[in-house]
């Protein structure tokens, strides 16, 4: 019965889960509305050329690929962040900024599809354009934070870092430009054994060496900035520094500094960040939850140079999470032997903001009950009509 | 925000033991635990609680992987043939194998660059098809589950890719070492998530730990 497959990593969503799916979008909705954030719809697919402009070439094996009858070659969208860049370019360059946008969006990555990762997933996101600083970084996390506490997760941690400071180091030191690649993938990969090795292979400062290696596993509060030595010497890590301090102290402003970490190691896979980025997890989920962060170099992409930040919300782990939350209402199914007695009774329910079946089957008052027995959401209203 | 427990999956077979050990050297409960026992989850209450998952070594990524176990231990030839998102924390330095390509003694002589669209038997193909690869050679992979050293006896591939420790299965089997793809060791590996959520528990552990290596 091949006719009954689906594709590899694929998944149909069945009336349960939908529901805990348009709760969850519901309320993320209200909150980004409430902040001033406008709903914008992308294609499902774009030109190669669009994503892999956004997103960098090392993407291409996670795309799904396919002519279109033009011959140019299309992609559905991998994540909606380069797609709104795109769509701002286009259309709001002569706008007021900064503009507040959200989506709510499913996207497509082959990748090895397991337990909350599959190749089609639902995301939905905010991006702040048009606005450089810490504020809004701040803005952008804050509501992160109030996303995920409004779905009522309480036991959930969103991790910061700048990826500035990682960077400056690197790009301040003598390394030379492919070690620096190779090492940036050994942190991305979080291979702390092959780091180490490396690095003590390289002609550098030993100070510098420890900074690097210890990086991915510095945790905790602003306090972990301070055991980072080598800073000092590098200007521009200084500034990244001082920016997520910045940001930290904004967060604080906002009220939701209990649920924010530093963290090093929080380095994002995709090549566009320039800034502050952050990553939302939960002990109950071994995988992320949230990520986001601030991509200043990636509207100039589609000609349009302005600073941008934004997050997306994973939306089938989040509901892996937060499942059957919502108590289900009853359900009344109204029967009876006069069609039409049936339905003005169902009419005045639903006007009552009832949820109503009519027996279309017309069964009579001892089958329906018979049938209902085992269903003990539904309220069973039989009207005989002489 | 962490509940107060710590899993930690372990490979049964020939690392089980000198893991204990380790465990034991760093302070962690190991009562009981040993290849003979049946029993294939240990759990000792404390502060924190500590819990072992005893599984095949192959299966030990999939659980830290998907947060069922919050570390692992495991050989380096396990996670390079797997490729599972996890964290890289310690090389443990025991357990020390290599991935070698081998070819049969009568073939002694030959270079690698000709073993172009020859047929490769390994239980690694990952490791093999991506090692020939990188040296831009095409080859057919043949994917066995164990006792390759029989393949290319019986004719079934021309040469193998697999894990020697000591070379004596090969040179018994009649077949030489042509080539090192990679050095293996045992690995201590974290879930991402858990490395944070428990990094209380988890920080002091990795530091004790790579102490007693660089001690050692």
């Amino acid at each position: 019965m091949r006719n009954r497959e689906i594709p590899k990593g694929l998944r149909d969503l069945l009336p349960d889960e939908v529901k805990t799916r348009r709760s969850l979008e519901k309320k993320a909705s209200q909150i980004f509305t409430s902040f001033g954030y406008e709903e914008v719809i992308t294609p499902t697919f774009e030109l190669l050329e669009v994503v892999e402009a956004g997103v960098g070439g090392n993407i291409r094996e996670k795309l799904f690929l396919f002519m279109d009858r033009e011959g140019g070659i299309v992609s559905l969208r991998p994540e909606m962040t380069v797609s709104i860049a795109r769509l701002a370019a286009t259309h709001m360059q002569d706008e007021v900024l900064p503009r507040r946008l959200y989506y709510s969006a499913n996207v497509f990555r082959h990748v090895q599809p397991h337990l909350a990762q599959y190749r089609e997933f639902w995301q939905m996101g905010i991006e702040l354009l048009g606005a450089p600083g810490a504020w809004a970084d701040a803005e952008v996390i804050s509501l992160a934070v109030k996303a995920l506490l409004d779905f009522g997760l309480e036991n959930f941690k969103v991790s910061l870092n700048q990826i500035g400071i990682f960077n400056s180091l690197l790009d301040d030191s003598a390394i030379q430009p492919e070690d620096k690649q190779v090492i940036r993938n050994l942190v991305e990969k979080k291979d702390l054994v092959e780091l180490s090795r490396m690095l003590e292979k390289l002609p550098i400062n030993d100070l510098l060496k420890e900074t690097i290696a210890r990086l991915p596993t510095l945790h905790g509060g602003l306090d972990v900035l301070k055991s980072l030595p080598y800073i000092e010497k590098s200007r521009n890590a200084v500034i990244a520094v001082e920016e997520l301090m910045e940001v930290y102290a904004a967060l604080k402003s906002l009220g939701v500094e209990e649920h924010i970490l530093v963290d090093m190691g929080v380095l994002r896979g995709l090549d566009y960040y320039t800034g502050v980025v952050f990553e939302g997890f939960s002990p109950e989920l071994g995988y992320g939850l949230l990520g986001g962060g601030r991509y200043d170099k990636l509207l100039s992409q589609f000609g349009f140079s302005c600073p941008a930040t934004g997050f997306a919300l994973g939306m089938d782990r989040l509901a892996l999470v937060l499942k059957n939350q919502e108590e289900e209402p009853p359900r009344y199914i109204v029967g009876g032997n006069n069609l039409q007695v049936m339905v003005q009774k169902a009419d005045e329910l639903r006007k009552e903001g009832k949820i109503v079946e009519l027996d279309v089957e017309g069964l009579s008052r001892v089958d329906l009950h018979e049938k209902l027995a085992a269903c003990t959401n539904y309220i069973i209203i039989y009207l005989d009509a002489e | 925000m962490h509940d107060n427990c710590l899993t930690i999956a372990l490979s049964k077979g020939t690392l089980l033991s000198p893991t204990v050990g380790l465990l034991d050297a760093a302070g962690l409960p190991t009562d009981g635990v040993d290849s003979e026992s049946r029993n294939m989850v240990f759990d000792y209450p404390g502060d924190p609680r500590i819990k072992y998952i005893i599984c095949r070594p192959s299966d030990v990524p999939a659980y830290v992987e998907h947060g069922a176990a919050d570390l692992g231990i495991v050989g380096k030839d396990v996670i390079v043939e797997q490729g599972k998102d996890v964290f890289e924390m310690v090389d443990l330095e025991y357990g020390y194998c290599r991935f070698v390509v081998a070819i049969p003694a009568g073939m002694d002589g030959i270079s690698l660059k000709e073993l172009n669209y020859k047929r490769v038997a390994t239980k690694f193909p990952q490791v093999a098809e991506g090692f020939f690869r990188r040296h831009g050679l095409q080859v057919e992979v043949i994917k066995l589950h164990g006792n390759i050293e029989l393949a290319p006896l019986m004719g079934l591939s021309d040469v193998i890719v697999d894990l020697v420790s000591s070379g004596r299965t090969l040179r018994e089997n009649n077949l030489v070492e042509l080539v090192t793809i990679m050095d293996s060791t045992t690995r201590l590996i974290g879930n991402r998530v858990s490395y944070r959520t428990k990094y209380e528990i988890i920080q002091p552990l990795l530091e004790k730990i790579q102490g007693m290596i660089k001690g050692a």
